[in-house]
């Protein structure tokens, strides 16, 4: 029988207490030996309310605690410098979303992990609901027809208790509903349209501010051709929270209700119909424990990550150059004839 | 020195006042404005601006001491929870005090008047009086307190704005909301005072209130200086519809029965309880209490470590997804908090506003109701 994986978890947030530390608490092949946290109070009570025994530091050991693999869930800002890090110490890395602030730390991480040879997985855990393959599906067997085109809006009052709120910072987060939000968005779509060729980028940054709402038009060219999309992102709205692909025969509509059904929407004989699809035998786990086993068995040769360094860098290049190239939202509400000026000062974080 | 030029320090800025506040300043080029920030979850709004971010919990002195730091102006928004309310502007005040802050503007009510304000509170000088409603009694506190330090000597303004309304106001989403569940209904023909208050008529009475040195020391009512009604209030948000929103009329003395049937206090609490344990608010008080935060959160953990079909059926059983609605088999009731607001007679002067601060609402019911309609237009909830 193969050894168990010795895994530590580097950052003890939101997202490791309610996704990353359940999936590696269950999952067979994986022994939890180290939990840090820069407060390690935090990392202490996590481990705790859980009944872990396991090495509990604000700094990490690779060496001292034989370290196989980590997940890094730190604040963006620290992602690829702790990443680098772990792939010089022979260490697999299965990095939370974004994998770096930008796309050329993102393709040093990646670079990294070819040359130590050692597996660097990204978490795009949204790769692992069911409505993504569902989607491949479809697509493959042009089940929605022809001239595809895709809608998608997603947004809610944002309500993540991070731990170090580092979401509002733009030197610690690298941006706002974008770079977290948007990215899963965009891989996604790339993945399943192919590159994107053109972007046109709005958003609500006043200035040195992070943004809470974002437009895109987007296009692609892929396998299907050139596919055009727009996706608009909150965190201060609720949006429908739907994402639409159509075609020329069909709809397919993903709700963030529930990720692992496609609903598809036709006409047979002038009558409109609905089918909800589900993938039968489809493990009834969350994404993440799906993620880390994928990491895990890429660890032991058996799979590949479904996002390695090199995607995630070119998902952080269109993020990059929708940034570099943004226009403001109007916002016609915000005063009777009074323009909003774009403060150029710096603010610290 | 102008004032935008000095540190600003605004509390409650993640809220609909607050954070417009912040945006105003940030458009009226204040070189140090900060924005104090209580759950950080609940910046999404103001982080898009070019201000300082800082820590606070009004309920921690040495959090407010960093926060006001050398700040030469205090605008006070902070809620908290009912009983922060006064212990937390406590708190600030005597934070301000010992920092000799210049000038501290304390974003008060009219609902220290209670729900309904009675004849003879259409001036500021009328008393505060308490109703046993905890938000406007414990606003009625909070404002005895400042006009206590006021006393002693920090230099201090009360606004008393009144049903403030605008871009990201609950007032018009909710209603919204309501109006969409067909849940309102126009109470005596919807002739109660609503006492408007644009939001950024009451941001330019904040900031007049800020560079008006004969303001200091006393209380002003803030409103649109119009007298819109909850009928003119509730039929502009109905006409923000593409199709035409039924709106019933109900008596208020056909209310005032209602209310009187109801069940009596044993089996309404047992009825209401299930509803409450399922509630936003209650879970957000829970968090409070070290244990129970605990035991949340590590549930909520666990929540969502499971697959989304499982998900999908807790939240079925426990009933997350159903929504309670005003409807009975009697037509649509508004509760009695709805009834309280709805029902008043007065509108309040803002003579003593337009005379000392030289206040005059820029924004009209018709341009502000413009604006919310496009702002809600853009945000998808119409």
């Amino acid at each position: 029988m193969t050894s168990k994986l010795r895994l530590g978890i580097l950052g003890c947030g939101a997202i490791t207490r309610v996704a990353h530390l359940p999936a590696a608490l269950s999952h067979p092949e994986v022994e939890l030996v180290a939990m840090v946290d820069r407060d390690r109070e935090r990392a202490q009570s996590l481990a705790q309310s859980r009944s872990i025994r396991c090495h509990i530091s604000s700094t990490t050991e690779f060496d001292a605690w034989e370290l196989d693999a980590v997940i890094n869930a730190l604040p963006n800002s620290l992602h690829a410098a702790t990443t680098l890090q772990a792939l010089e110490h022979g260490v697999h890395v299965l990095c939370e979303k974004p994998l770096a602030t930008t796309s050329s730390d993102a393709e040093a991480c990646a670079a990294m992990a070819d040359k130590c040879d050692r597996i660097l997985a990204v978490g795009m855990s949204r790769r692992f609901v069911g409505s993504h393959k569902l989607m491949h599906l479809l697509l493959q067997e042009s089940a929605l027809g022809s001239s595809l085109g895709y809608s998608c809006s997603y947004g809610g009052e944002f309500d993540w208790k991070s731990a170090s709120g580092f979401y509002f910072s733009k030197s610690l987060a690298g941006g706002g509903v974008l770079i977290d939000f948007g990215v899963h968005l965009l891989d996604s779509l790339v993945d399943w349209f192919g590159p994107v060729t053109r972007l046109e980028y709005q958003d609500d940054d006043w200035g040195s501010g992070v943004e809470a709402n974002a437009i895109l038009e987007v296009r692609h060219s892929g396998r299907y051709g050139a596919v055009e999309g727009k996706l608009q992102l909150s965190r201060t709205f609720p949006l429908k929270n739907l994402l639409l692909v159509s075609g020329t025969d069909a709809e397919a509509e993903i709700s963030l209700a529930d990720l692992d059904c496609v609903n598809v929407h036709r006409t047979i004989a002038g009558e409109p119909v609905k089918q909800t699809m589900r993938l039968e035998d489809y493990p009834d786990t969350s994404s993440f424990c799906k993620q880390l086993d994928n990491f895990v068995q890429s660890i032991r040769g058996n799979e590949k990550p479904v996002v390695d360094g090199w995607q995630a860098a070119e998902i952080l290049r269109v993020i990059e150059n929708a940034y570099a190239n943004a226009h403001r939202i109007p916002e016609p509400w915000s005063e009777v004839g009074s323009e909003i000026p774009i403060a150029a000062t710096e603010v610290p974080a | 020195m102008n004032w935008l030029e000095s540190p600003i320090l605004v509390t409650g800025a993640t809220g609909f006042i607050g954070g417009r506040i912040c945006e105003r300043l940030v458009m009226a080029g204040a070189k140090q404005a900060r924005a104090m920030v209580h759950r950080p979850h609940r910046a999404a709004r103001i982080a898009r601006l070019p201000i300082e971010l800082c820590p606070g919990d009004l309920l921690d002195s040495d959090s407010l001491r960093l926060a006001v730091g050398d700040a030469a102006t205090v605008i006070h928004c902070g809620l908290g929870s009912a009983r922060g309310i006064v212990r937390g502007t406590r708190n600030l005040l005597s934070v301000c005090e010992e920092a000799r802050v210049r000038r501290f503007v304390h974003i008060s009510t009219a609902a220290v008047y209670g729900l309904t304000p009675p004849t003879g509170s259409e001036t500021e000088d009328y008393p505060v009086r308490f109703t046993g409603d905890g938000y406007c009694d414990n606003k009625a506190r909070a404002e005895q307190e400042v006009l206590q330090y006021g006393r002693r000597g920090l230099r201090i303004v009360i606004l008393r704005p009144s049903i403030v309304y605008g871009p990201y106001s609950s007032w018009s989403t909710r209603l919204i909301e309501d109006l969409r569940q067909r849940r309102v209904a126009l109470i005596d023909g919807g002739k109660g005072a609503c006492n408007t208050t644009y939001v950024d008529n009451l941001v330019d009475a904040v900031f007049a209130s800020i560079e008006n040195d004969s303001a200091i020391g006393k209380t002003f009512f803030i409103t649109d200086g119009e007298p819109i009604t909850w009928g003119d209030f509730i039929l502009r948000h109905a006409a923000m519809f593409e199709r035409e929103v039924e709106l019933p009329r109900v008596e208020k003395q056909k209310l005032v029965e209602i209310y009187k049937k109801r069940p009596g206090l044993l089996v309404g609490s047992l009825k209401a309880l299930p509803r409450i344990l399922r509630s936003r608010e209650l879970r957000q008080l829970l968090l409070q209490i070290p244990v129970a935060e605990r035991l949340l959160t590590s549930l909520w953990g666990r929540m969502q470590s499971l697959s989304e079909s499982r998900k999908r059926r807790i939240r079925a059983r426990i009933g997350i997804q159903s929504h309670s609605s005003g409807s009975s088999p009697e037509g649509v009731i508004p509760d009695e908090v709805t009834f309280a607001t709805q029902t008043g007679t007065v509108f309040f002067s803002i003579e003593r506003a337009r005379k000392i601060l030289g206040y005059s609402p820029r924004i009209s019911f018709v341009q502000g109701t413009d604006l919310v309609e496009k702002w809600l237009r853009f945000a998808n909830y119409i």
